[in-house]
């Protein structure tokens, strides 16, 4: 199995933990993260994670070495590459920036966007069942 | 205003015991209670519109999560409250998200295992999903603006009542 520049494999194991990083006070509540966290950016048809467990410390550590260092940081939402599997999407990695994956598989229906936006709806709101909210806050 | 005022002074302050009077005295508490109830209500309302134009305010422009994300569409916005405003009074409101594309999704969460989300975006069709469990789904339904689709009415009572549709809709 081939390396990346992290040192992780470049397949994401059904195991491994995925994090969401919230930036967006209203993409959680107090007790969990909201599906809208999820959902795909329109633009590259993806939803960006780190491959990063729930340890704050270590959340804090893969916000700061991101491009994104510069926003706060609200909150982190984590879960397993397998339940994103389970519920139809696929966790590829995508280095830089270092441990970076991205949730690909999003349906797109060119002829109908409102259904498109309910079957991802759906899906995300899966994902957001499974998910682990993280309370970390930067700075 | 004034007459309603002169009005909840007669019910609290009335002492009359005549047939007549004691009927007038009950119309005038059920006007009374209606107002008030409504006074409520819109207030939450107001309260939940209040809620969504903060959100707005911070995903205005592009780039609101520093993932290239659309800023927040200004007939999402009017659709959202026209939704808020057209719930039936039994419906709890919803907490709001900034969605990447500039839409805005309307979440009914009371547990990790249930929730109903509607999406509002540019179009008078809706996106709706729901979870409850291992059931879930997703369709699409038309808001006319007055009046909340029924299928997204039974759907949000089910998930908030466990499974149980009690509501009656107009």
């Amino acid at each position: 199995m081939a390396t990346l520049p992290s040192g992780l494999p470049d397949l994401v194991a059904e195991a491994e933990d995925l994090t969401r990083f919230i930036t967006q006070t209203n993409h959680f509540n107090s007790t969990m993260a909201k599906p809208a966290a999820f959902l795909p950016n329109p633009k590259y048809r993806n939803t960006s994670v780190f491959r990063c467990g729930p340890d704050p410390e270590l959340i804090l550590q893969t916000w700061q070495k991101t491009n994104l260092g510069d926003r706060p940081l609200k909150a982190a939402a984590t879960c397993k590459a397998g339940d994103v599997r389970k519920a139809g999407l696929d966790a590829i990695a995508k280095e830089p920036p270092p441990a970076h994956a991205n949730l690909e598989g999003w349906p797109w229906f060119a002829n109908d966007p409102d259904l498109q936006k309910a079957k991802q709806l759906e899906l995300a709101q899966s994902i957001a069942q499974k998910s682990v909210l993280v309370s970390v806050a930067f700075p | 205003m004034f007459g309603y005022a002169v009005a909840q002074g007669n019910v609290r302050g009335s002492t009359a015991v005549s047939p007549e009077a004691q009927t007038i005295r009950d119309a005038v508490t059920a006007v009374v209670e209606r107002a008030e109830q409504s006074q409520a209500l819109f207030g939450a309302k107001a309260a939940s519109i209040s809620q969504l134009q903060a959100m707005v305010n911070e995903c205005s422009q592009p780039n609101w999560d520093g993932e290239d994300a659309v800023a927040i569409n200004p007939i999402a916005v009017f659709l959202t409250e026209q939704f808020v405003r057209a719930l039936p009074d039994a419906i709890p409101l919803p907490e709001f998200a900034p969605e990447p594309d500039g839409s805005i999704t309307l979440d009914w969460i009371p547990s990790h295992h249930r929730m109903f989300s509607v999406s509002v975006g540019a179009s008078a069709r809706l996106a709706y999903a729901w979870l409850d469990g291992s059931d879930k789904g997703h369709a699409v339904a038309r808001f006319e603006g007055d009046r909340v689709p029924k299928r997204i009415i039974d759907g949000i009572a089910a998930i908030m009542n466990h499974g149980y549709v009690t509501l009656r809709t107009a």
